[in-house]
């Protein structure tokens, strides 16, 4: 039975991490914290990313549905991830899909010489369908 | 484990919204805050659940989007209401996985603390001693509740700073959209009817009233959707020199000063 802080727990655990967060995308709030963030204030962090998912979530070129979205069933989620690189590191937004209306996505910064770019994508979405599953 | 936000001693606090809250969360206390809009529930003096008139409670988020059957939620209040441990039964008894609890509950506190910490003329009451049969989930720091309904505050000004569409019937305009209209806002727009407020809105969605209040301030500044202002009274019309006289909707100033504010950069 994850919450919020064993999910951030699990995501440090990642080669590489620095740091996380579960951050509300319309809002911009942060739900939870773990780790450093690039600025030292994971409050600005969480609603500067915020910004960036939800530019990412809305545009019509991603929202386009996948060979996979079927008439019936649960929507399927467009964008499923955003990934910044910087010359340190990387950001990997990952949308996390509840089973009520929320905005809620992963955030992880990455070292850039240390972490695994593919693996820790992998594994993020892994612990965002943990995160809201029994 | 580090707290939600973190604490920033050096940061200046802005004018707090609620100064007998902060006296509540020095003395570490328990109980109820009743305010006008809506009530904040506090153990040792951390906020642990909120309620508004306003918004929609957890049992309509979890319900309407389909992670709860109202069965099980009308079960656990019966099985751990008395016990006040509501929460608690619904992730052990396998009904709402635990996450998704944390994340839904902690968007409906921040959501109704919102409204609860509006500026109004009302005196507070706090009930010592009282507590919530939801339970405890995530109790957040007074401080951080006060700091985010600030920022909530700034954000929807900056989007459209006319509060107006926060709180009377909507309608659609006539204006067609001149850029495609992102899904969730979609959602909202198609429930504009002319007499339906914010709150009917998310509660009809199952969705923050704070989400919505921000998709309908988009959907205002893009032009799509308006307040509909109360029809003008009698006396406004025979007293009238040929000039419309709009009525006063509201009594609060800054929404009045905003209102100059857009029709001056209108004008611009």
């Amino acid at each position: 039975m994850p919450g919020i802080d064993e999910c951030l727990i699990e995501v440090m655990r990642l080669p590489g991490a620095r740091g996380a967060s579960v951050v509300d995308w319309t809002s911009g709030l942060a739900l939870g914290t773990i780790g450093e963030s690039p600025n030292g204030d994971h409050e600005a962090t969480a609603a500067e990313t915020a910004e960036v998912a939800r530019m990412a979530a809305e545009q019509p070129v991603f929202a386009q549905a996948g060979p996979y979205a079927g008439s019936t069933g649960p929507p399927v989620p467009a964008v499923e991830d955003v990934i910044v690189t910087t010359a340190p590191g990387y950001h990997i937004l990952r949308f996390v899909e509840t089973a009520f209306d929320s905005s809620v996505f992963l955030h992880l910064w990455l070292d850039r010489a240390e972490g695994n770019l593919a693996m820790a994508r992998i594994r993020l979405g892994e612990i965002a369908e943990r995160l809201v599953l029994a | 484990m580090s707290p939600t936000v973190a604490d920033r001693p050096g940061t200046p606090e802005r004018a707090a919204p609620s100064p007998m809250l902060q006296r509540l969360a020095a003395e570490r206390a328990t109980g109820a805050l009743m305010r006008d809009r809506g009530t904040l529930y506090l153990a040792d003096g951390q906020v642990v659940h909120a309620e508004s008139p306003a918004t929609p409670g957890i049992d309509v988020l979890l319900t309407t989007g389909g992670a709860l059957r109202s069965e099980g939620w009308w079960d656990a209040v019966a099985q751990a209401g008395a016990g006040q441990r509501v929460a608690r039964y619904l992730v052990d008894s396998g009904r709402v996985p635990g996450g998704a609890l944390e994340l839904c509950h902690l968007g409906a506190l921040y959501d109704a603390a919102f409204f609860a910490l509006a500026p109004t003329h009302t005196p507070a009451r706090f009930r010592y001693g009282v507590s919530h049969w939801i339970g405890t989930v995530r109790p957040v720091p007074v401080h951080a509740v006060q700091r985010e309904t600030l920022r909530r505050r700034e954000l929807l000004d900056r989007i459209w700073p006319d509060a107006l569409t926060d709180s009377a019937p909507l309608a659609p305009t006539a204006h067609a959209a001149d850029a495609p209209v992102p899904a969730r806002q979609r959602h909202v727009l198609a429930l504009v009817d002319g007499e339906r407020t914010a709150t009917d809105i998310a509660r009809h969605l199952g969705r923050s009233a704070f989400h919505t209040l921000v998709d309908l301030r988009r959907l205002a500044a893009a032009g799509l959707v308006e307040a509909v202002r109360p029809a003008a009274s009698g006396s406004a019309s025979a007293s009238g020199h040929g000039r419309i006289t709009l009525p006063e909707v509201t009594n609060d100033p800054d929404v009045a000063l905003l209102r100059r504010l857009r029709d001056a950069l209108e004008a611009l």
